[in-house]
């Protein structure tokens, strides 16, 4: 549609210089005819002062007659030079024959009237008188043709320019209803796609409400959390979380990084989601979690380089015991009052080998907060291309003391670190338990 | 009643004296001056109406050789209309044909002698010379 635009365009703009070069042309043309025109009236002027000259001596005998007439014709003759040059460059061969036949009249009076009128001015011969008057008399005829000559060329020109204005105003005319209808047609095509985009978007809407990590609110806790996708315009990704009321005091607590990104990797992450909570509804214990939903994946994606690295926890929400596993995943960490504790990894990323998962069991305090994160945080690199590593646990401790303020600051810092473009997905998750429950009004 | 009707009578007896020539503007007996618009105005005068229709339709060489047919006149010569063929002398110059007049110069060295001239050299002896 743009090309054809385009070219349309370019066909339009160069019709539009096309038909202005004609015009101009044809302008140029009539100038110039019209200059020959006053350039003829000139050489006429100048015909009758040789005549009027030759009578005055004929008549006088002053020789200031004679130079008179010499003048005249030595003018004569440049100015049917000048008219010459201006038919040959316009082509114009009636007219120039015309004044060829002109210029010999003329040339032939010279010699058979003027010259012998000047040598014997005494010898006034009524022959010579009559050739005087023939002459007269055809070059008078000779320079009218030439002069109708003209205006027949002017008049043509003038017919042709208005000729050129009249396509030209037509052509604008033509262009205008042409772009007119392309500008309805692009519309409605357009109208067409923005109705079509609009459903894919919903569609869109909904299936990433249902890629896309959520948590819920927890009794006695306080819930932050923070994703950032490696592709850009994607609001969902390889990585994954989810917090998940189990019953009224338990509630899953799940994060899990997907080898890969992108769409391909977040299709993936809502069936981990949704597998992991069905797992979790009926099998309490973390490691029992992991072997099962290994056992699934392994099942369900036949793609032998995909892995996932996951952490489940579930967590008492009355005595804060949390109980999890963790698959390989080490971007798990506990801040408390006195520092930053990483969680110990119970067993292999999943989808890899068939080996035993393992659970183990901490206790929150008021004040603690359990720091989810995937590696997009701790392998992020500076310009020097170190990866953040063992730097994670002091940009968790320096962080903001709220949960939510945690996750903006753990982000605002992996920014600050990796540029505008991230390598890889992240997601952090950030439960603090609540030192005194907060006012429910 | 008479005081009208006899002036009137005299004008209509006097308009049935002259005889009218066709389409002419110029009446039979009227007086003239010869005259030029050329850039020339000398005037030349034929022996013939044929001659000089001829004269006009020919080209520079035959004009030329038709020469010795004709006298020129100097401008002003007087004349006395004797005849007018109408529209008679065409040439592809004029625009339209041109009458034929028949005189009889009464002035000048060809006093007497009855010629035939174009009817654009011919002025009216009321008309302006210019």
């Amino acid at each position: 549609m743009t090309a054809f635009l385009m070219l349309t365009l370019a066909f339009a703009v160069q019709g539009t210089f096309e038909t202005r070069a004609q015009i101009a042309n044809t302008f140029a043309r009539l100038a110039e005819i019209q200059r020959a025109q006053l350039e003829l009236e000139e050489l006429l002027r100048l015909q009758i002062d040789e005549e009027n000259s030759l009578r005055g001596y004929s008549l006088t005998r002053d020789q200031f007659y004679v130079t008179e007439y010499e003048l005249a014709a030595a003018g004569y003759t440049a100015q049917q030079n000048t008219i010459r040059k201006i038919l040959e460059a316009q082509r114009l061969r009636w007219p120039l024959r015309l004044l060829r036949d002109y210029a010999a009249l003329q040339k032939s009076w010279r010699a058979q009237v003027a010259r012998p009128l000047i040598r014997h001015p005494r010898q006034r011969l009524v022959e010579l008188d009559k050739r005087n008057k023939l002459f007269a008399d055809y070059e008078a005829e000779s320079g009218a043709a030439i002069r109708d000559a003209l205006a027949v060329t002017d008049a043509q020109l003038v017919r042709a320019a208005q000729v050129q204005l009249d396509r030209s105003a037509y052509l604008r005319a033509y262009w205008l209803v042409a772009f007119g209808l392309l500008a309805i047609l692009f519309n409605v095509y357009r109208s067409r796609l923005n109705r079509e985009l609009e459903q894919e978007r919903n569609i869109t809407e909904i299936l990433q409400q249902a890629f896309r990590s959520e948590s819920v609110p927890l009794p006695h806790c306080e819930v932050g959390s923070a994703y950032l996708s490696a592709t850009n315009h994607i609001a969902v990704g390889g990585d994954v979380f989810d917090v998940y009321r189990l019953s009224e005091t338990r509630a899953l607590v799940l994060i899990a990084d997907i080898s890969g990104k992108g769409v391909d990797a977040a299709v993936l992450t809502a069936f981990i989601k949704f597998m992991v909570r069905a797992i979790a509804l009926r099998c309490s214990d973390p490691a029992g979690i992991l072997a099962e939903f290994d056992v699934a994946l392994s099942k369900a994606v036949a793609n032998p380089y995909l892995f996932v690295s996951m952490f489940v926890g579930v967590l008492d929400t009355e005595t804060f015991a949390l109980e999890y596993g963790s698959a390989g995943h080490d971007c798990a960490y506990v801040r408390r009052r006195n520092g930053v504790e990483q969680l110990a990894v119970t067993g292999p990323v999943l989808g890899v080998m068939n080996e035993p998962f393992g659970s183990r069991k901490i206790q929150l305090a008021a004040g603690d907060t359990l720091v989810l994160t995937t590696d997009g945080l701790s392998e992020i690199r500076n310009r020097a291309g170190e990866p953040l590593g063992a730097g994670t646990l002091a940009l968790i401790e320096s962080a903001g003391p709220r949960a939510q303020q945690l996750a903006d600051d753990l982000v605002k810092q992996a920014k600050a670190r990796g540029g505008r473009r991230l390598r890889d997905d992240l997601a952090i998750l950030a439960i603090r338990v609540l030192e005194t429950e907060p006012d429910r009004a | 009643m008479l005081r009208v009707a006899a002036p009137l009578l005299v004008l209509w007896l006097a308009a049935q004296g002259a005889t009218a020539l066709a389409t002419c503007k110029l009446y039979r007996g009227e007086h003239v001056v010869l005259y030029s618009a050329a850039d020339d105005p000398s005037v030349l005068v034929w022996d013939s109406r044929a001659r000089l229709r001829e004269y006009h339709a020919a080209s520079f060489d035959e004009a030329q050789a038709m020469l010795p047919h004709a006298i020129l006149v100097a401008p002003g010569t007087r004349a006395q209309v004797i005849d007018c063929v109408p529209n008679y002398v065409e040439s592809p110059i004029f625009h339209q044909p041109d009458d034929a007049i028949g005189v009889v110069i009464i002035s000048g060295p060809e006093h007497g002698s009855a010629r035939w001239v174009l009817g654009s050299d011919v002025r009216t002896m009321s008309r302006k010379v210019p």
